[in-house]
């Protein structure tokens, strides 16, 4: 819980517009988007490996039409938003036990900020 | 009743690395494609999606990406005096099919093989004398030089995400990274992968005993990448399934992520899958191919695909087979020592020691299909004095994990009972303490290893399967004997608990346990048209609007991995065709 406290400062800054040493930097985040690239897109539909993330903050987990989910992210009722997306983000495997997504996760929650910030206008 | 259909400018057989790295690089010149393979299609989310791949029985105990041999197979024996019989199940080796071939499922070693291979005869003879090479040892320069390829190998290693870290660079000496290969251009694209515990261990007694370790380069990508092409690629997540598995992340090397999608894109690409190629046919000269024949497998239709050119991109072994079907060059004799279809199949060979640390934790759970420390003394460095022990090639030696699957991964140490509660208990005991030292080595050419028609078997199809006739020969066990002395050298210095010491071997091969895809020759490149099957760029010697791509242009096996020759000779046979031959079809070298 502690990252989540230290994250929950972070978003706070972000969303306000303070500027300082824990703005979330989108620039960065688009950086570090290279990790999801291979299989998620940001276009409506078209979906890879893993689903379209375009709307996502919109969404609840497992409701892309057209992508076949684990039954682990259909049951999460987890609805996106840059809190559960960060909780997720950092260890996917302990947050939604059973999910198929391939990845270990973003240890570093001033990454998970950024990528998050650039999620934000990004999957608009 | 044979459907006859309408000409095509290209025809590929076969769509893995080769066909796709073709397919991509003609039709992006303006060239229409058509591409038959056998298998199925194939993508990461239809195919390899977590968790369905991580299914050791399915794809690594039953082999659900590879062949069937109930289709069709090889006859095997040891030697001519023996009656071959068919390998009626999978074992000593693994040929894949479906688009991205055998790319989807390999481990993603890279190697640039050197003017060690690429001119073996000359430097051997130049080094040891023209008596060092027995009489019966058929090896022959291969008509291209590393420099030739250097920039193509930098191609296919920036195609296919290779991790790494040179040793050469512009012929200077890099620490960390091999000090025997050949000079590069420029680094590897992606830095190396992380060590692992069992790599780092190795790297020391190595290191302490004079060895030259290194990262092995493979194309598991160590971070997000993008290639020149603009395929993406996920970072490693280390979780085991490499080969004999589609990568569920898109971090491994491969042609159904990377050149094959781009082809498909193109309109000027035609891809038909279920399509068996049987047979290459020619004119009434022999000196061009019209086409093809092939039988649509879901329903036994069959259609002649008339092509202006054919490139076979099929594994090794069908390439060879596809050329003996069809008559096309004169088939080997090993007796008389005419004819070259057939000629100088080669394969690998090893010796491995498994290591037991009480009390140290190897997590062989974590690994990827080239996690490995390597050391080249005993292969690509020329200065290594072989005639010490006699014989020809070399070894390279390493550590490290590739995976720790539940039905695959099971050491124990030796003389422990294989079944029963002592087993079970040893094998909890061990599984997280124990790794392994192993040596990869080559396979010289011999008279005597070659492949032809079998007499008597036929496949599905009707036709004759093809005869592998192969056994180690003195070259081979003499090589065998000095690594595993190394091994056990580097072994003992570390100091385990208990210790399965590396042997050379000494029997004959038997096809029946795995020991490598690598299986070369038979279709074999060279200086002129008494010597091989192709020329220099990979062009029928018979017939100039035929093209054979991969391992089986091998005039002899080294102790790398074929892949990284594999994609740079197709690179280079794509630059052929672009440029030059499809402007002004005919021979490109004058037999």
């Amino acid at each position: 819980m502690k990252i989540m406290n230290k994250f929950g400062l972070i978003l706070a800054g972000s969303l306000f517009g303070t500027s300082g040493a824990f703005a979330a930097d989108a620039a960065h985040g688009k950086k570090l988007f290279e990790e999801c690239v291979a299989c998620h897109s940001l276009e409506r539909g078209v979906n890879g490996v893993g689903p379209s993330l375009q709307g996502m903050f919109e969404r609840k987990a497992g409701d892309v039409a057209e992508y076949r989910y684990s039954p682990a992210m259909k049951r999460s009722g987890i609805a996106w938003s840059a809190q559960t997306l960060d909780a997720y983000l950092a260890y996917p495997q302990n947050n939604i036990k059973g999910n198929r997504m391939p990845y270990s996760g973003m240890p570093e929650a001033r990454d998970r900020a950024d990528l998050i910030e650039y999620l934000r206008t990004a999957t608009k | 009743m044979t459907t006859k259909l309408k000409e095509v400018d290209v025809l590929l057989v076969g769509l893995g690395w080769t066909g796709g790295i073709l397919a991509k690089e003609l039709t992006e010149a303006g060239h229409q494609v058509v591409a038959l393979e056998r298998g199925a299609m194939r993508s990461t989310e239809n195919d390899f999606a977590v968790p369905r791949i991580r299914d050791d029985l399915r794809y690594a105990s039953r082999n659900d990406l590879m062949q069937n041999p109930a289709k069709d197979t090889l006859t095997i024996r040891n030697n001519p005096s023996q009656l071959a019989l068919p390998m009626r199940r999978l074992g000593s080796f693994l040929p894949g099919e479906g688009v991205g071939g055998a790319g989807v499922h390999w481990n993603g070693v890279t190697w640039r093989w050197t003017d060690n291979e690429l001119k073996v005869r000359s430097l051997y003879e130049e080094r040891y004398g023209k008596n060092y090479i027995p009489a019966d040892m058929t090896i022959q320069d291969w008509g291209v030089t590393y420099a030739e390829l250097e920039p193509y190998y930098e191609k296919f290693e920036r195609t296919a995400a290779v991790s790494g870290k040179a040793g050469n660079l512009r012929g200077v000496i890099q620490k960390g990274g091999n000090p025997f290969e050949g000079p590069r251009a420029n680094e590897y694209p992606l830095p190396a992968l992380e060590s692992s515990h069992a790599s780092d261990l190795f790297n020391t007694a190595a290191t302490n005993l004079g060895h030259n370790p290194f990262p092995c380069p493979t194309a598991n990508a160590s971070r997000a990448y993008t290639n020149p092409d603009g395929s993406k690629f996920g970072a490693c997540q280390y979780c085991g399934f490499c080969e004999r598995f589609g990568c569920e992340a898109n971090a491994k090397g491969s042609p159904h992520i990377t050149v094959i999608p781009i082809a498909m894109k193109n309109p000027k690409f035609e891809l038909r899958t279920h399509a068996w190629v049987t047979k290459v046919l020619k004119d009434s000269t022999g000196k061009r191919v019209t086409g093809v024949t092939y039988t649509n497998v879901l329903n036994g239709e069959e259609f002649e695909q008339p092509a202006r050119l054919v490139v076979l991109c099929a594994y090794a072994i069908n390439n060879v087979h596809l050329m003996l079907l069809s008559g096309i060059g004169k088939p080997y004799d090993p007796v008389a020592q005419t004819g070259v279809i057939g000629k100088n199949y080669c394969y690998q060979t090893g010796a491995s020691a498994t290591l037991f640390f009480d009390g140290n934790y190897f997590n062989p759970f974590m690994g990827t299909g080239g996690l490995n420390a390597r050391a080249d003394d005993f292969h690509s460095n020329w200065n290594f004095d072989r005639s010490k022990y006699g014989y020809v090639g070399g070894a390279t030696l390493g550590a490290g994990m590739t995976n720790g699957r539940p039905i695959a991964y099971r050491p124990v140490p030796a003389g422990t009972p294989r079944w029963g509660k002592a087993w079970k208990d040893a094998t909890a005991k061990w599984y997280n303490s124990a790794m392994n030292i192993n040596a990869s080595g080559s396979v010289m050419a011999n008279r005597y290893n070659y492949y032809d028609l079998d007499p008597t078997y036929r496949n599905a199809f009707g036709l004759p399967m093809m005869r592998m006739t192969f056994d180690y020969k003195e070259n081979e066990h003499k090589m065998g004997r000095h690594i595993a002395g190394v091994i056990n050298e580097i072994a003992k210095s570390m100091n385990p608990t208990s210790l399965n010491p590396a042997s050379a071997r000494s029997g004959s091969w038997s096809v029946v346990p795995y020991q490598s895809t690598h299986n070369t020759g038979g279709t074999i490149m060279g200086t002129n048209p008494g010597n091989s099957a192709v020329n220099k760029y990979l062009q029928s010697w018979d017939c100039h609007n035929l093209f054979i791509m991969g391992a089986s242009v091998f005039p002899h096996n080294a102790a790398y991995n074929p892949t990284g020759p594999v994609g740079a000779l197709a690179y280079r046979a794509a630059d052929t065709l672009k440029n030059v031959y499809l402007k002004n079809p005919g021979p490109l070298v004058s037999a």
